[in-house]
């Protein structure tokens, strides 16, 4: 993972807000957060850029596969961004529309983002939750065995899945999430042991409710906070990772495509003076990025009273 | 073929020359030559081999082709002309060859290069123990035996050739081979010095051990970096070498081989960004050039009993087929010269008369009424196909083009795999595809080298394709006196029942500096030896 | 501390071993293997390769041998694919040059990260903070596949400043172009890190007090503050290495420096089954390595963090 040991270090055991204490936690997190200038328009920016790739095709004349066949061969001078073509962004070198291929890689990459963090954090969760609260031998070696998974050089190992059974959207989860759940794992470990010598979790043991139960009841409702923070921090590398995989031309099929797959055409057509085409797609990529890492700063502050 | 000609030609030219080089000039020419006589080109990868008993593709055989020196070697045509052979003879109606080598030809190290050497090189190719991914090329020459010892079922000293004394090297053929002399221009049976082999097995090649024949020596390899060769003194001709080093830079990316060329590090890239040739054209008109190249990209029906019943129906091959405007790739994607193509073997192979196609004179609307006429008739509608292609900017750019061109014309749909190539080539050999992209170059310069891929029993026929007529016809072709004839008729059948959609045929586009000259470009191999390269100076 | 470090030894073999099971598994079960072609090898040549490399024993054999032959002669076994060269041989010469500009970049991303950072913090919310923090955000997404070409165009084409790509047993100029694509990212991560320990550090009661008492700023960042502040950064350099390499994947392929990052996709591409493993076995070792030196500096600096 390229987020710091210092972070995980941090949030394993930062005091961050829970249900316990009520909602006046949450509602005062909400407040600092929205004072925060910088993760306020983060937040906009999100939300813009989720509006742009949800109902952007309806404003696109073409669709993310069709050639334009007049453009087609002379994209450096016909293929250029304009409004009475209908190319906003211009068209690719093969004469698609950048601006609905564009929202279509938005799509993937959110999707590839989203879904990777999520599968990260439910499996990390939970996985960190069972080995904190039980403790002891299984959580040696439950932690043991993270260690040992920390140890493989991932990138490596995804290049070869990838290679190994074929590119799919479904593997590029599945790779990135697997990647990414062990440090989730280490931290929600660390606030569960924090957590399970609160007195409500040993009432509920002394009344004898069964462990999974208690993980399930009390022991992930109050590790949310943590929760959020992290994968508001996970959503860009997870990003980035998709960029990188595309790079090597072991992202998704053609004629979908993602932020990685266009940037890294247009990269390569920069010398030619097709620069729409890395431009556009760049644009997005980048305040997305920018934005997720203010959002992830600013609820990190709001969230850690610590911190002020 | 008429060696003693030729060779006596070269030795003219050879005395003439040394006084001319003397004088810093051309010795045929006349041109002043440069001070910096080195070359750099791109390499598009690092070399695996440069022993040429495992050499098994171009980037390495083309510096075998440097550090070693075959019985013949080939010249700016493509035309045979004396290696370490100064001549031959065939007897037993072209079943027995005897070479006759030249007594003046040396090792690097100063041993002379005898029959001896070519004699355990080619035992060491069919050895099993070498396993030698070009075992194969060595059962093509039909030598005795050689299917036999890359078996198993013999040993390596009972192969078919023997060296009557040091520089006379007779070879016996299973059967008559009329091409086999050129066959021995490959990297898989030049000599290699024995006494180095066996000092250093695996790592003879390196470069502080190599010994060998050609114009050239190893001097350094910095893996996926660069390697140089550089002249060979003890070369018999070393005195019409010009080019003193040869260096080859690995750069794995064409964009970045192009930035480097025109920041003037390498003096050649034949790797171009795709689509980018007219613009290179306009802007260095004296250097980039466009040859053919023999090899010819096509898109294969998949016929395997348990495939799409539609593609099974003549009509709608020849449908999926018309409606590829092939001028649309070849003119506004590829943009490199090629040509838009309707038959199979490239229109540049030696001898070949191109077959008379019937759509390929038609204009493309004409095709495009004519396939949505045959969809009609055949009945087809909503056809979804499976287009398979391995990972590559240009068989992307083509397979998307194609698709939108079928969704467009025919309402066909097209669902696009890209895999990468080791996944591709199991994919496609088993069958798991609906029209899958290919592409196939010549072992040699002649059209049976493309035809017999598509008999019925070729192992890389991998669309199934079969024909009776078709299989007996190339058969026949191999002992005609006229098989010209015999493959423009099998052209017909291919197009009649359309066994696959020829795309384009190559061409090889390329930047040279134009100081350089000497280059090979009437060579359809691309046969390239740094030995016939010179600088001019500006 | 010492127990520590054999613990986490310990752990190191059988997390070798499960790489190199893994490794060995998910190759096994990859579609194609190394000598397939465009043209279907006949039988007996394919039979007589798969026998020259051991291909044709059962999978445990292969595996006991490779794993006997890594551990007692340190013999990684020959490319399957690059037939004139050893693992070791491709390892001996690929990983010097990762390492010497991983190292490089390393040092310029934590020098210029660290002084970004600590310029940020000390003039908070000035223009130079916001500056910085723009950079370095901007410097962490734009990815090193972008700004490789970049670079080319403007030092080498444009400027003609430096050669587009090579690296000549490491000259400075050709390090130059290799260092920047690599370390920005990190620099910019660095930055951030440095910017926002710093600043908790700055409002730290102790160097209230040192300021206080008239200490000048310079003093009291350089005596008190830095410290504290660096603990991220050291914390960063066992990921930043691992990343290092997979980044080193660009850095080869743009500027042709032989690294080790070609070789591994490379060799996933061809096959090469004892190429991958090297690397895997060497670059896992090496992150085991660099994440126990990182920890052991960690509570090295850090007197509160005991193992």
């Amino acid at each position: 993972m390229i987020l710091s040991r210092k972070k995980v270090r941090d949030l394993e055991t930062a005091d961050l807000g829970n249900a316990v204490d009520g909602r006046s936690l949450w509602a005062d997190a909400r407040i600092r957060f929205f004072k925060n200038k910088a993760a306020v328009a983060g937040l906009v920016v999100l939300v813009l850029v989720a509006l742009f790739a949800a109902f952007g095709s309806f404003l696109a004349p073409w669709s993310n596969e069709e050639v334009d066949w007049a453009v087609l061969g002379q994209v450096d001078t016909m293929g250029r961004p304009s409004l009475a073509s209908g190319h906003y962004f211009g068209t690719d070198e093969l004469g698609r529309d950048v601006f609905a291929r564009t929202i279509q890689g938005t799509q993937i990459s959110l999707m590839v983002g989203l879904i990777g963090a999520l599968i990260a954090v439910v499996v990390g969760t939970i996985y960190g939750a069972t080995s904190g609260y039980h403790g002891g031998r299984i959580d040696n070696v439950m932690m043991r065995i993270v260690d040992v998974l920390l140890a493989i050089p991932y990138m490596f190992v995804l290049i070869l899945l990838l290679v190994v059974f074929g590119r799919s959207v479904l593997m590029l989860f599945v790779g990135i999430g697997l990647i990414s759940w062990l440090d989730m794992a280490r931290i929600a470990r660390g606030q569960t042991l924090s957590i399970k010598n609160k007195e409500f979790v040993e009432a509920a043991h002394a009344i004898g409710v069964r462990p999974v139960t208690i993980i399930r009841r009390h022991i992930l409702p109050n590790l949310l906070g943590v929760v959020i923070v992290y994968a508001t921090l996970l959503v860009p590398s997870m990003i980035i990772y998709e960029s990188f995989i595309s790079f090597l031309g072991l992202g998704v099929q053609e004629p979908s495509t993602s932020w990685g797959a266009l940037i890294s055409d247009g990269a390569s057509q920069m010398q030619y003076g097709t620069l729409w085409m890395l431009l556009f797609p760049l644009f997005f990529f980048v305040i997305t990025l920018f934005a997720f890492f203010f959002v992830g700063d600013g609820l990190r502050d709001a969230l850690d009273p610590k911190d002020r | 073929m008429n060696l003693k000609a030729i060779l006596s030609l070269t030795t003219a030219t050879l005395v003439f020359g040394t006084a001319a080089l003397a004088e810093g000039t051309h010795p045929v020419t006349g041109e002043a030559l440069s001070d910096n006589q080195t070359f750099n080109y791109l390499q598009l990868d690092q070399f695996p081999s440069v022993d040429p008993q495992l050499v098994e593709e171009t980037i390495g055989s083309a510096i075998a082709r440097d550090l070693f020196e075959g019985l013949l070697i080939q010249d700016a045509d493509g035309n045979l002309i004396p290696g370490v052979a100064t001549s031959y003879e065939a007897s037993n109606s072209n079943k027995t060859y005897t070479f006759t080598l030249r007594p003046e030809a040396k090792w690097s190290n100063g041993d002379p290069v005898t029959a001896h050497d070519f004699v355990y090189a080619w035992q060491r190719a069919v050895n099993p123990e070498t396993a030698s991914p070009y075992g194969w090329y060595m059962e093509l020459t039909s030598i005795v035996n050689a299917a036999e010892i890359l078996a198993g079922d013999m040993d390596p000293s009972e192969l078919g050739v023997k060296a009557l004394d040091d520089h006379t090297l007779e070879v016996q053929l299973t059967k008559p081979l009329p091409y086999f002399p050129a066959m021995t221009t490959y990297a898989t049976m030049m000599p290699v010095h024995q006494a180095t082999v066996e000092e250093f097995g695996s790592k003879w090649t390196d470069p502080e051990n190599i010994v060998s024949n050609g114009a050239y020596v190893l001097t350094d390899v910095v893996l996926n970096e660069y390697n140089t060769r550089e002249k060979n003194p003890m070369y018999w001709d070393a005195d019409n070498v010009i080019i003193e080093k040869t260096t080859g830079h690995i750069i794995n990316d064409a964009n970045a081989g192009l930035t480097r060329y025109k920041a003037g590090e390498i003096d050649l890239t034949d790797e171009l960004p795709p689509g980018q040739y007219p613009n290179l054209l306009a802007e260095m008109p004296d250097e980039a050039h466009s040859v053919p190249r023999l090899c010819s990209y096509y898109y294969t029906f998949n016929f395997r009993p348990d495939s799409k019943p539609e593609l099974q129906d003549v009509r709608v091959r020849k449908a999926l087929s018309y409606a590829i405007d092939r001028n649309v790739i070849v003119d506004q994607i590829l943009k490199g010269g090629q040509w838009p193509a309707y038959n199979f073997a490239h229109r540049a192979t030696a001898g070949f008369e191109m077959p008379e196609i019937d759509y390929a004179g038609w204009t493309q609307a004409e095709r495009d009424a004519k396939a949505k006429e045959l969809m009609e008739e055949a009945g087809v509608e909503d056809l979804e196909v499976k287009l398979i292609y391995n990972t590559s900017e240009s068989h992307k750019a083509i397979a998307t083009i194609v698709s939108q061109m079928w969704k467009q014309k025919l309402g066909v749909e097209t669902t696009l795999e890209n895999y990468e190539w080791k996944t591709y080539l199991g994919i496609r050999k088993d069958g798991k595809f609906d029209v899958a992209r290919g592409a196939w170059c010549a072992d040699y310069n002649e059209a049976s080298t493309f035809l017999d891929l598509l008999t019925s029993n070729n192992g890389n026929n991998d669309g199934k394709w079969s024909n009776a007529e078709y299989d007996d016809l190339i058969e026949a072709s191999t002992t005609s006196d006229n098989p010209n004839e015999m493959y423009t008729k099998a052209e017909k059948i291919l197009a009649d029942d359309m066994a696959l959609a020829p795309i384009y045929h190559y061409t090889n586009a390329f930047l040279l500096k134009p100081d350089v000259k000497g280059w090979p470009y009437n060579n359809a191999e691309r046969n390239w030896y740094s030995k016939d390269l010179y600088r001019v100076a500006e | 501390m010492l127990s520590y470090i054999f613990r986490r030894l310990a752990v190191a073999i059988p997390t070798l071993l499960v790489l190199v099971v893994f490794s060995y598994l998910v190759m096994y079960a990859a579609p194609g293997g190394p000598f397939d072609t465009e043209r279907a090898l006949p039988q007996e040549v394919m039979a007589n390769l798969e026998a020259k490399f051991g291909l044709d024993k059962p999978l445990v054999v292969q595996m006991a041998n490779y794993v006997w032959n890594v551990v007692v002669h340190f013999d990684f076994g020959p490319s399957y694919y690059y037939k004139d060269q050893t693992v070791n041989d491709i390892i001996a010469q690929g990983f010097p040059v990762t390492l010497t500009y991983g190292f490089w970049s390393f040092v310029v991303a934590v020098v210029v990260g660290m002084s970004l950072g600590v310029c940020a913090a000390v003039y908070h919310n000035s223009w130079l903070d916001y500056l910085a923090v723009g950079v370095s955000i901007g410097a962490q997404v734009l990815p090193n596949f972008v700004m490789a070409p970049i670079l080319v165009l403007v030092f080498t084409l444009w400027l003609g400043w430096l050669p587009g790509g090579g690296w000549q047993g490491g000259q400075w100029q050709y390090v130059v172009m290799p260092v920047i694509a690599l370390s920005t990212s990190f620099m910019a991560s660095i930055a951030r890190l440095t910017r926002s320990s710093m600043l908790e550090v700055l409002n730290a009661n102790y160097i209230r007090t040192a300021r206080a008492k008239g200490l000048p700023m310079r003093k009291v960042i350089l005596r008190h503050a830095l410290k504290p502040a660096l603990l991220p950064v050291v914390s960063y350099l066992g990921p930043a290495f691992v990343a290092m390499i997979t980044g080193s994947v660009v850095v080869d392929m743009y500027f042709s420096t032989g690294g080790i990052g070609v070789f591994f996709v490379n060799s996933a591409l061809n096959r090469d089954y004892s190429v991958i493993m090297g690397i895997t076995i060497l670059t896992g070792a090496l992150t085991i390595f660099f994440n126990l030196v990182v920890d052991i500096l960690y509570a090295w600096i850090d007197p509160k963090i005991r193992y």
